[in-house]
C-alpha cells in the first residue's frame, strides 16, 4: 500500500493521487480535551475504585495518623465529579461540534449502517484494509456508544446515586436516589456499579489495541489525532464521518 | 389485659402504676432527646401524655417471630416496659393480651367500631399472598383479610419490623408463600415504616410518644421511615469509622486487627449501606451493639438483606443464575478474555507479516458507498 514514505513527486501525485495523503481537521479541542480528561479520570476511577472495594496493605499504627482510604475515596469522589462534567460537555458538543463529533451515531435503523458494522469487523478479523473512516466507522461508533457512552450514564447514575446515600433528602440524593430500589438497593447498586466499571477496562484493551493496529496498519496517523486533531487520508477513505 | 378506663391518659396510667412524677419527666425528657427535639418540646411531650387519652392501638401479627414484641417490651428507661405497654391502650394484640379465641376476635371488632378512624394500627410480620393467603390464619381467617380489613378505619399503621416494612426473610427468595410487605398490601393510608429485625426498643417508643404528642405521623423519608431515627447510615455514625477512614481493617476474625478493633469492612459490614439508629440507642438498654461486640451490621433494617449476599463479604454475587460470581471476578474473565482476543489478534497479523503477505492491503474498490 501507498504510504507518505514516497518520495514526493509532484507528477507521479497527479497520476495516482490516490497514493498520497491529504489532511484534514477532525477532532476539534473540546473533543480532544474531553477525550484525555475522560481517560485520566477513568484510570484514577477503576483504580481508586479497586482499593474501595479491596483495601489493601493496612498502614500500622494509631488509626489518628492515617486517611489513606479516606483519600482515596476523596480522589475517587473528585475523579467521577471532573468525569461527569467532561461527559456533559462532550454530550453538548456532539449537538455543537462539527461533523465528527457526530461520527459514530449508531443509526440501527439504516441497513447501511449494519453493512458497514459487519464489513468493518470482517476487514480486522481478515487483516485487511479495507475502507476507511475519516471518523468513527459503525464498528468504532458501536463500541463507543455501548461502552463509553451507555457506561458512561450507568456509572454516573450508579455512582451518584450511592454518593449521595451521605445525605438522604440532600439535593444528588432527590435527583439520583431514586435509582436505589430501581436496582434492588444500595447493596445491588455497589454490585452493579462494580459490574459497569469492566466494561470500561474492556474498553480500554480493545480501544487502544485497534487504535495502535490501525494507526500502524494505514499510517493515517490516528494515534497524533486526538493530540493533534488532524487525521489523514488517501482518495477513496471516506472524508464524510 | 385492659384494666383502665379508655380514656384515661398515658399519666394516669403510670400513676396508677406507682409511676412518680420524677420518673415520667425523665421519661418525657428522654423521648424529646430521642427524637432529635428540642428541650421546648418536652412540655408539650408532658402535656399530651398527661392529658389526652391513650391512643387505641390494634396489634396485629402476621408471619413473623415476634421478634418486634420482645425488642418493644424491653425499652430501656428506667419505667420500662410497664411504661410502654401503658402508654398505648392496646385494644388487641394477640401474642399480649389475656383474652384467646372468640373473645380476642371480639375485641378487635369492637375497637375497631367504637374507634372508628381513631385507633392505630400496628402491624408486626406480614401477610403471605400466594394461594389466597392460607399460609398465615388467625381464628380461621387469612391474615389477608384480617390485614384489610382492620386497616379499613384506622388513622395510621405503623408496620413494625423489617417483615412488615421490607418482607424480612419470609419474602427472601423464592418467597414461596409469596410474603408482601404492608405497604404494597394496604393503599390510601399513612404507613410509617420502622424497619429493623427487631428494630431497636427506643425507636418503636419514639414513634409512638411522637404520634400520641402531635397527633401526625413523623416526618418520613422516601422509604417511609420517620427520618429522625433512619436518616444516618451505622457507618456514618459507627466509632470504628476512624479505622475504616484510616484504611486499617480486619482480615480475619482473629487476627491483630481485630484484636484491635479495627474496622468489620472486609468481613462484609453492611454498615455503609444501612440506615438504622443502632449506633445512637445501641440494644438492650445501651449495652452494645453488634460491631461494638466485634461483629459487622447485616443490615437487617435494610430490603432485601437476606437477599444480598453471604453477609461476611463485602459484594453480593451478580443476580444471574446459575453464575456464582462477585462482579470483580467476573469483569476480571471479561478483561482477560478481550487481553486474549487482541493478543491472537496481534499474532496472526505478526504471522501474517512474516509469512510477507500483506497486511491491511487495498482489497476491494473504494469510494463506492457512504457511511
Ligand atoms: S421484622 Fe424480622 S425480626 Fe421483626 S418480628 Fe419480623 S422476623 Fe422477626
Ligand atoms: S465497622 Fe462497619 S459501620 Fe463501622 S466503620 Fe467499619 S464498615 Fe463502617
Amino acid at each position: 500500500m501507498a504510504t507518505s514514505t514516497h518520495e514526493f513527486d509532484p507528477q507521479a501525485m497527479g497520476q495516482h493521487p490516490e497514493q498520497y495523503f491529504r489532511r484534514e481537521y477532525v477532532w476539534q479541542l473540546p473533543v480532544r480535551i474531553t477525550h484525555w480528561v475522560n481517560a485520566a479520570c477513568l484510570t484514577v476511577l477503576f483504580l481508586t475504585g479497586l482499593y474501595i472495594s479491596h483495601p489493601l496493605l493496612a498502614p500500622s499504627g494509631e488509626a489518628v495518623h492515617h486517611f489513606v482510604m479516606g483519600r482515596v475515596r476523596q480522589f475517587h469522589f473528585a475523579a467521577a465529579m471532573l468525569f461527569t462534567v467532561t461527559f456533559m460537555v462532550r454530550v453538548y458538543w456532539f449537538w455543537v461540534g462539527n461533523n465528527y463529533a457526530r461520527s459514530g451515531f449508531p443509526y440501527v435503523w439504516r441497513p447501511q449502517w449494519w453493512a458497514d458494522l459487519f464489513r468493518q469487523a470482517a476487514d480486522y478479523l481478515r487483516l485487511e484494509r479495507g475502507h476507511v473512516h475519516l471518523g468513527h466507522n459503525s464498528l468504532g461508533g458501536a463500541t463507543y456508544t455501548v461502552f463509553v457512552i451507555f457506561l458512561g450514564w450507568c456509572q454516573i447514575f450508579t455512582g451518584m446515586a450511592l454518593y449521595s446515600e451521605s445525605n438522604p433528602g440532600g439535593i444528588l440524593n432527590r435527583l439520583f436516589g431514586w435509582v436505589l430500589p430501581l436496582l434492588g438497593g444500595s447493596f445491588q447498586t455497589h454490585m452493579w456499579h462494580h459490574f459497569f466499571a469492566w466494561g470500561f477496562v474492556v474498553f480500554a484493551i480493545l480501544h487502544v489495541y485497534i487504535v495502535l493496529y490501525d494507526s500502524t496498519q494505514y499510517g493515517n496517523g490516528l494515534i497524533t489525532s486526538i493530540i493533534s486533531g488532524y487525521k489523514f487520508y488517501q482518495k477513496g477513505d471516506f472524508k464524510e464521518d | 389485659m385492659e384494666t383502665h378506663t379508655r380514656s384515661a391518659s398515658t399519666y394516669d396510667v403510670l400513676r396508677a402504676h406507682g409511676v412518680d412524677r420524677r420518673r415520667f419527666l425523665k421519661f418525657c425528657t428522654m423521648m424529646a432527646a430521642a427524637m432529635g427535639l428540642d428541650a421546648t418540646v418536652v412540655p408539650q411531650i408532658v402535656e399530651a401524655l398527661e392529658t389526652k387519652p391513650r391512643l387505641p392501638v390494634i396489634w396485629l401479627h402476621g408471619l413473623e417471630c415476634t421478634c418486634c414484641s420482645e425488642s418493644f417490651i424491653r425499652s430501656s428507661h428506667p419505667i420500662a416496659q410497664d411504661v410502654i405497654l401503658n402508654m398505648i391502650s392496646l385494644d388487641y394484640d394477640d401474642t399480649l393480651m389475656a383474652a384467646a379465641g372468640f373473645q380476642a376476635e371480639e375485641n378487635r371488632k369492637r375497637t375497631m367500631k367504637d374507634y372508628s378512624g381513631q385507633y392505630v394500627l400496628a402491624v408486626e410480620g406480614n401477610a403471605p399472598t400466594a394461594d389466597g393467603g392460607v399460609y398465615c390464619t388467625v381464628g380461621g381467617e387469612t391474615f389477608l383479610n384480617i390485614l384489610q380489613e382492620t386497616a379499613e378505619n384506622a388513622k395510621a399503621v405503623i408496620a413494625w419490623g423489617s417483615c412488615a416494612s421490607n418482607g424480612c426473610v419470609q419474602a427472601a427468595k423464592p418467597n414461596p408463600t409469596g410474603a408482601k410487605p404492608i405497604h404494597e398490601l394496604i393503599s390510601h393510608k399513612a404507613i410509617i415504616n420502622v424497619p429493623g429485625c427487631p428494630p431497636i426498643a427506643e425507636v418503636m417508643t419514639g414513634v409512638l410518644t411522637y404520634i400520641l404528642t402531635f397527633g401526625a405521623l413523623p416526618e418520613l423519608d422516601r422509604y417511609g421511615r420517620p427520618k429522625m431515627f433512619y436518616a444516618q447510615r451505622i457507618h456514618d455514625k459507627c466509632y470504628r469509622r476512624a479505622f475504616f477512614d484510616a484504611g486499617q481493617f480486619v482480615e480475619t476474625w482473629d487476627d491483630e486487627g481485630a484484636k484491635k478493633g479495627w474496622c468489620l469492612y472486609k468481613m462484609g459490614c453492611r454498615g455503609p449501606t444501612t440506615y438504622n439508629s443502632c449506633p445512637t440507642f445501641k440494644w438492650n438498654n445501651g449495652v452494645s451493639y453488634p460491631i461494638g461486640s466485634g461483629h459487622g451490621c447485616i443490615g437487617c433494617s435494610e430490603e432485601n438483606f437476606w437477599d444480598d449476599g453471604p453477609f461476611y463479604e463485602r459484594l453480593s454475587s451478580i443476580p444471574v443464575p446459575g453464575i456464582d460470581s462477585t462482579p470483580d471476578a467476573i469483569g476480571a474473565v471479561a478483561a482477560g478474555a478481550a487481553l486474549i482476543g487482541v493478543g491472537a489478534h496481534f499474532i496472526s497479523t505478526e504471522v501474517r507479516r512474516a509469512a510477507g503477505k500483506k497486511i491491511g492491503s487495498d482489497t476491494e474498490a473504494q469510494g463506492k458507498e457512504g457511511r
